[in-house]
């Protein structure tokens, strides 16, 4: 007798737990390595950012007339000596930031916990946006740089820094180049069905003040996967013979 | 006759929707620098490359240059990321397939590139089965 009724106080007390963790589990904030408070958008899919949903990018777009820098002499020298085939895209080195969100290609976002994930069509990138607070080291210092980030009020909010100097690293349209003190801050949110970013650049190696676009994205089309974009060194190269170099 | 042309272009347009001027839409680069929109050029010749690779793929034909002897031309084309949603593959413009395009030529002293063509077989056809051919944009 004794011993049933062992049995039973410990089948009862093994639901009475399973229900306390399914509960638990229900009321428990969703977890991420934020905080309990922050409010998590959902910013993940894939997004569509060809010409059929944005101005096609050029040397107004996206920096016209209204947010075009303010250069200093140092640009403005790189401007003089720059012309078009001196930009490493020709040699298949990707974009980066400002440039690459803006590019005419698919995007993917991807939310974990501790990292967003943004992976681009164009030159197969993939950024990584740390959530957990980490800070970069000296050798963190490379083409998409190291991003950190935090959600807030809907929104994800996204630092990068660490970017190496690049030729032709803030638009090579223009021929103005970026330094490693380049920092961009983004913002992203939704707005119903849209991806909305604004993004900003500092650079004070090379111009005054910051700058800013803002652009869109569309859900990309029903089953639309990222597709391979394995830049090849040949075909990068074959339209430079046509340019009029200068130094000829 | 030019308005009957507009309106057949149109139709054969809405009938398809393959798009067939290969306008580099999705911009890896300006095509400012590199061809002149006031030099217009006009080829019938025979496909002996096509390459199909990020981030533009060139179609290399065999046509008359401007003393009339047969030499190599070099058209550059759009991202085969975007072409490829609209049906082409690497074997879409095949080695002894004849084409006839006009497009933008190259600026470069001596040299024989174009872009931004308006492409179709030699008889007219679209090049892709089923495709439609639209009438090039004014600069």
């Amino acid at each position: 007798m004794k011993e049933l009724i062992t049995i039973k106080t410990v089948r009862i007390l093994a639901v009475m737990a399973a229900c306390f963790a399914f509960v638990m589990g229900l009321l428990m904030p969703q977890l991420n390595a934020q905080g309990v408070d922050s409010h998590i958008p959902d910013l993940a899919g894939i997004w569509d950012g060809t010409p059929r949903v944005r101005p096609v990018n050029g040397e107004t777009v996206p920096w016209g007339e209204n947010n075009f820098p303010d250069l200093n002499a140092r640009a403005r020298a790189y401007q003089e000596v720059w012309e078009e085939i001196m930009a490493p895209k020709y040699d298949c080195q990707p974009a980066s930031s400002p440039a690459i969100q803006y590019d005419p290609y698919h995007m993917q976002l991807t939310q974990w916990p501790d990292r967003v994930l943004f992976r681009y069509e164009k030159d197969d990138q993939l950024r990584t946006v740390w959530l957990d607070g980490r800070e970069p080291t000296a050798t963190d210092f490379s083409l998409q740089g190291f991003s950190r980030g935090y959600y807030e009020d809907g929104s994800l909010y996204v630092t990068t820094t660490h970017f190496v100097f690049d030729i032709a690293g803030f638009d090579d349209y223009n021929g103005i180049p970026s330094s490693s003190q380049k920092v961009i801050t983004e913002r992203y949110w939704s707005e119903g069905e849209e991806l909305r970013l604004t993004l900003t650049v500092e650079d004070p190696m090379f111009f005054n003040g910051d700058v800013s676009y803002t652009t869109r994205w569309l859900p990309a089309g029903e089953g639309y996967r990222l597709a391979p974009y394995d830049c090849d060194p040949e075909a990068s190269r074959l339209s430079v013979q046509f340019f009029p170099s200068k130094y000829d | 006759m030019k308005i009957r042309r507009i309106l057949t272009a149109m139709a054969a347009a809405a009938t398809a929707g393959l798009i067939m001027l290969v306008l580099p839409a999705f911009a890896h680069h300006a095509t400012g620098p590199f061809y002149d929109p006031e030099k217009v050029v006009d080829l019938q010749g025979t496909v002996t490359r096509f390459v199909f690779r990020n981030p533009h793929a060139f179609l290399f034909i065999d046509a008359p240059d401007a003393s009339g002897q047969n030499s190599e031309w070099q058209i550059e084309l759009g991202a085969p990321v975007g072409l490829r949603r609209i049906g082409w593959t690497p074997d879409t413009l095949p080695v002894g397939m004849e084409v006839k395009l006009t497009g933008r030529g190259s600026r470069a002293e001596g040299s024989q590139g174009v872009c931004c063509v308006r492409m179709t077989r030699a008889d007219g056809s679209p090049v892709l089965e089923g495709g439609a051919v639209r009438e090039r944009t004014q600069d």
